[in-house]
């Protein structure tokens, strides 16, 4: 906490009470293991450790302490006064979440004093919240509903009933996400608090005092985070509620199925809610190891691109026009020019969102045919020891382990738009350690304060050679971390600025205190890519053009780095994916397949951990599985694949890679020192790269339209528009220029 | 003797209200039933509401659909105004104690089933899938 | 001619057969012994043998029954002459449903559900969106007729009375289909019914 200036004061204060913030933030120093307290809850003895709230304490002896302002993840407020309790010898009630416990403290959770205090507040708290929840967001899943039914005095004395002193705020407009309607607002500051510690962003706050006091921003801007879209989950009563979601649904008739996203290659767990055979919602999932309880807004919100611009029947080119057909006339198609080329000259290429499953099934039809060439359409460096090693191509530190680093280098990567909860741990480790956040790149604002090192290669090459100031503080550093972005090696020179990067983890590796610990990580920007080389796929699709492919199968690569004109102008295109995107539009035959909402299948994230994605609702129209139709189409080949289920195609994953068979977890990836040796025995003169090494995302804009799906959404084409119109705004902070 | 006279001088009522007694025997034809009462009134469509307290609870009020309708006559023609006197809600017929009226209440019309103008479920909703069409080759 | 009332006619015949009633169910009483509650068997001494046997021979039941008919005839009858005449109905009464309006002409339902969630058949489909004006409204209000069971607890439920189960019951259908009613089905009802709906609920308002 030490780094943010409001919570500075309150932090020492709290190191008075016992080293409260050591519990509350995981801080990486290990504390002398120190003697446990005993406390009584209701008569129940429990020992914690000294520093915890009685909030916290309660729950540990099963109690459930009402909170409104109280948040595991953010700073204590102890504002809303609802955590009331009584402590024995203690005259007045104590807010629970801000009391240290002390030794002996005779906590009563369900005493006459204790119950009438949270009537008292809960009457305060209604006294001036709005009685619509009929037409409330919130409505099923209030906090406010739940406690006050809980809680709350069971009679009423309110006689205002023509309403004449009811509070009314105005409702601020915070963008094209967030729907204000400040007037049922608390005043918890949860939102505040998320903003200026978890997103880094701090433009919410209060004005004014007692009932005048309004949460907003001031003057009227956008709430401009990636990561906005959790204040809606924060908020205890509908204040803050979902604007694309606005009175679509209700809490009680949504279904959930716990999925992954697959917007960005963190691989956020999240909780699809369908109704209908609709997805109404995404929410994140708990998952203290990726995501916390965070999800990005592209994977809140873009879930409304799932029913834009889809492809629900087959489509077959006739004289440069698509045409809807039906299953058959497309497999025949494709059969046909199957038939007609080398089978030498078949290639597959997968796109961003391809799983795991029907990539195999690709992989495995096209050897099968003959053809040898699969690809992603991300590239990375080969010539070295390329995807030999694991270790080169995820994230080998884990996004839990960024906690304890003490170093962290980020070369040509913007984590803050390529995967926001990797920033976000980054930022969390900043504010509670004394990380050293060093950015080789464009000059972004990243949310914390880093030491910028500037972009040129020159700067890479002198930290490879060690005699960049830099290098002082990795040297000493006890857990330094590397993260490489990958849009500074899609270029030709990427195998240079690659090399240069494991020149610098080895010579730190070497040194290292800690044996176990893992430098160099790899942060991938799309869902399949780690997935698609754990299967043996090739990154880049450079080797299209070398082998002049005559027939290309897309796995929905819409990234537009497959064009006919640049690899052979006579070959073929058979499009298999949800959305018609680029790949659609060059394709000879569109075969309809499922977004990942509508599939059970298996993702791999950055880090290597292996994800199962669940079906939330069904293809819409003719569309089917993509493994189904690579399936189908393999019996229509005279190939017919050796699976007829899932859980077939599941073990001839698990036969390429076990990793697969290991869902959830994080297979540790060793050998570097291998992956380095091989490296160096094929070292090629480190020549000057001109070009400056930069992510291709720099601003808020770029973040929201990177995927076809994405690219459908209406709602992240408003975000684009609000992030723009916000640049003229000239109370909005500006972003750094790049 | 007096019950004698009683009968005669319904029989008599029932005839006069009823336009002699070839009206009455077409109105037995009609309505298999044949009543004297008082006209309450009329509503727009035509239906004329009669009561008599004379007659038991549930028999003292009866509507007599308009001759346009022939033996086409149906329950549903009553619109709700006189429906809630017909059936007994209310002991103020509308043209007593009117009930309010807004512009955009709807005209009063008979259950239509089986006619051509009968309801038929439609969706209210926009499709959920928007599907992709492919551009128009310029060529 | 059934309901020319001859009361005089009625009244004498009615006189008789009570008479005569009141004679046979005229029963000693011996309380110090057990009765026999079930059929008695018909007794074999000669006279009562000879007198059923006369009971049959005469018709005497046959013409017992058609007395009463007679007598039936004669009388007001009990049932009403539907469609002429009608029954009484309750206010409360749950008939055809209906969605109201208020009186600015503003339809009422703000798609809070919660008629969806209690609706115990699970009748009613609600999906709603924002309208133009921000306000919360349903784009797709269906009652599947059918599956209604009429327990009115949608109505219950309506924080603001849209819902209500209106006074109509001649809605009979030649088509199943015709039962799926959906929005614009609902508050055309609710345009047709509103003068009664309003005046029921008028009338009942304070015991609900």
């Amino acid at each position: 906490m030490l780094r943010l200036w409001p919570l500075r004061q309150v932090a020492k204060v709290q190191n008075v009470l016992g080293g409260l913030t050591q519990i509350a933030t995981k801080s990486t120093q290990p504390a002398p293991a120190p003697e446990l307290v005993e406390v009584f809850i209701d008569d129940k003895q429990v020992f914690v450790e000294p520093g915890t709230t009685v909030l916290q304490a309660c729950a540990v002896a099963g109690v459930e302490i009402p909170r409104f302002c109280y948040h595991d993840r953010l700073s204590i407020a102890g504002n809303c006064r609802m955590c009331l309790v009584e402590v024995e010898r203690s005259p007045k009630p104590v807010a629970s979440c801000a009391m240290p416990v002390m030794k002996g403290m005779k906590v009563k959770t369900d005493s006459p004093m204790t119950r009438k205090a949270r009537e008292g507040v809960m009457e305060f708290l209604l006294m001036n919240h709005p009685l619509d929840c009929p037409i409330c967001d919130q409505g099923g899943e209030c906090d406010l509903q739940d406690q006050s039914m809980a809680f709350g005095s069971d009679r009423s004395r309110f006689t205002d009933n023509a309403f004449t002193g009811k509070r009314a705020v105005e409702d601020k407009n915070i963008g094209p996400l967030i729907k204000t309607i400040m007037t049922r607002c608390i005043q918890c500051t949860r939102c505040i608090r998320f903003a200026s510690e978890i997103a880094g962003v701090d433009d919410l706050g209060t004005s004014g005092r007692g009932t005048d006091m309004q949460v907003g921003t001031y003057v009227e801007k956008m709430f401009k985070s990636e990561l906005s879209g959790n204040v809606i989950d924060l908020c205890p009563v509908g204040a803050l509620t979902s604007k694309p979601y606005a009175f679509t649904a209700r809490p009680w008739e949504i279904r959930k199925v716990e999925s992954i996203d697959v917007m960005d290659a963190v691989g956020s767990n999240i909780v699809v809610g369908m109704r209908t055979n609709e997805v109404m919602r995404v929410l994140p999932r708990v998952n203290e190891d990726i995501n916390e309880e965070w999800i990005s807004d592209k994977t809140r919100f873009a879930y409304d691109g799932l029913k834009r611009q889809r492809l629900t029947t087959p489509f077959i080119n006739v004289d440069g026009q698509l045409v809807p057909t039906d299953w058959e006339t497309a497999f025949v198609k494709v059969a046909e020019k199957v038939k007609k080329v080398d089978p030498k000259l078949i290639a597959g290429v997968a796109g961003s969102t391809a799983d795991a499953e029907a990539m195999v099934c690709l992989k495995d039809m096209i050897n099968r045919l003959g053809g040898e060439l699969l690809c992603t359409e991300d590239s990375f460096p080969l010539n070295r020891s390329g995807i030999d090693f694991r270790s080169n191509y995820i994230f080998n530190t884990t996004i839990g382990g960024i906690e304890q680093a003490d170093v962290v280098l980020l070369i040509g990567t913007n984590p803050r738009l390529e995967a926001p909860l990797i920033n976000a741990r980054i930022r969390k480790t900043w504010i509670h350690s004394e990380v050293c956040v060093g950015v080789l790149g464009a000059p972004v604002d990243l949310s914390y304060e880093y030491q910028y090192l500037g972009d040129s290669f020159i700067v890479l090459k002198d930290l490879a050679a060690g005699t960049h100031p830099m290098c002082k503080a990795l040297a000493s550093a006890n857990k330094p971390m590397i993260i490489l972005g990958t849009d500074c090696l899609q270029g030709t020179e990427n195998g240079v600025i690659y090399n240069a990067v494991k020149d610098i983890a080895e010579r730190l590796r070497k040194n290292l205190k800690h044996k176990d610990w893992k430098i160099f990580n790899l942060l991938q920007k799309n869902a399949s890519q780690v997935g698609a080389l754990d299967l043996g796929y090739q990154p880049g699709v450079s080797g299209l053009k070398a082998l002049q492919a005559e027939l290309i199968f897309l796995l929905g690569a819409d990234a537009g780095t497959v064009s006919k004109d640049k690899i052979n102008p006579s070959s073929s295109v058979i499009y298999i994916g949800h959305h018609g995107d680029y790949g659609a539009q060059i394709a000879d035959v569109v075969l309809p397949a499922a977004a990942y909402t509508e599939k059970d299948a298996i993702y791999v994230n950055t880090e290597g951990r292996v994800q199962l994605a669940r079906q939330a609702v069904n293809p819409p129209g003719m569309a089917r599985h993509d493994w189904k139709i690579i399936r189908a189409l393999s019996e229509i080949l005279g190939v017919a694949l050796p699976y007829d289920k899932l859980a077939d195609v599941r073990a001839r994953l698990g036969e390429i890679s076990p990793t697969f068979d290991q869902p959830g977890q994080v297979n540790e990836s060793g050998f570097e020192a291998q992956a380095y040796q091989l490296q160096t025995e094929i070292k090629d003169p480190i020549v000057n790269v001109n070009t400056a090494i930069s992510p291709t995302m720099l601003k808020l804009k770029d973040f929201y339209m990177t995927d076809p799906i994405s690219r459908a959404s209406l709602t992240m084409a408003k975000c684009i528009q609000a992030c723009k119109e916000s640049e003229k705004n000239p109370y909005s902070k500006q972003e750094a220029k790049a | 003797m007096a019950s004698i006279i009683k009968v005669i001088g319904n029989v008599r009522r029932i005839i006069s209200h009823n336009n002699g007694i070839i009206g009455s025997f077409l109105k037995m034809f009609r309505h298999d039933d044949l009543k004297w009462g008082t006209l309450v009134g009329e509503d727009k469509y035509g239906n004329k509401y009669y009561e008599n307290n004379y007659y038991f609870f549930g028999k003292n009020r009866w509507v007599s659909y308009p001759q346009s309708s022939g033996f086409d006559f149906d329950a549903s023609e009553i619109p709700p105004e006189w429906h809630r006197w017909m059936h007994y809600m209310t002991d103020d017929p509308p043209t007593k104690v009117p009930l309010p009226q807004r512009k955009w209440m709807a005209d009063h019309t008979m259950n239509l089933t089986g006619t051509s103008r009968e309801y038929v479920p439609y969706s209210t909703t926009r499709p959920k899938i928007q599907s992709w069409v492919p551009p128009k080759s310029s060529d | 001619m059934a309901t020319l009332k001859i009361f005089c006619a009625r009244s004498t015949l009615q006189r008789l057969t009570k008479q005569n009633l009141a004679s046979i169910s005229v029963l000693p009483q011996n309380r110090s012994h057990f009765k026999q509650v079930g059929q008695q068997p018909p007794s074999l001494e000669w006279k009562p043998i000879m007198d059923r046997a006369a009971g049959s021979v005469f018709w005497n039941e046959l013409l017992k029954g058609l007395g009463i008919c007679l007598g039936m005839i004669l009388k007001e009858p009990a049932n009403i002459n539907y469609p002429f005449e009608k029954g009484p109905l309750s206010p409360r009464f749950r008939g055809e449903h209906a969605l109201r309006r208020y009186p600015s002409g503003e339809e009422r339902c703000i798609a809070c559900k919660l008629c969806e969630a209690i609706c115990p058949a699970q009748a009613i489909t609600i999906e709603a969106e924002t309208r133009a004006d921000g306000s919360r409204r349903t784009t797709r209000y269906d009652i599947d007729m059918t599956k209604c069971i009429y327990c009115g607890f949608c109505q219950e439920a309506c924080p603001v009375d849209a819902i209500v189960e209106g006074p109509n019951f001649e809605y009979s259908t030649e088509t199943r289909e015709e039962l799926l009613y959906n929005k614009e089905k609902l508050l055309s009802n609710g345009d047709k019914w509103e003068p009664e709906i309003a005046a029921n609920l008028q009338s009942d308002y304070l015991y609900r």
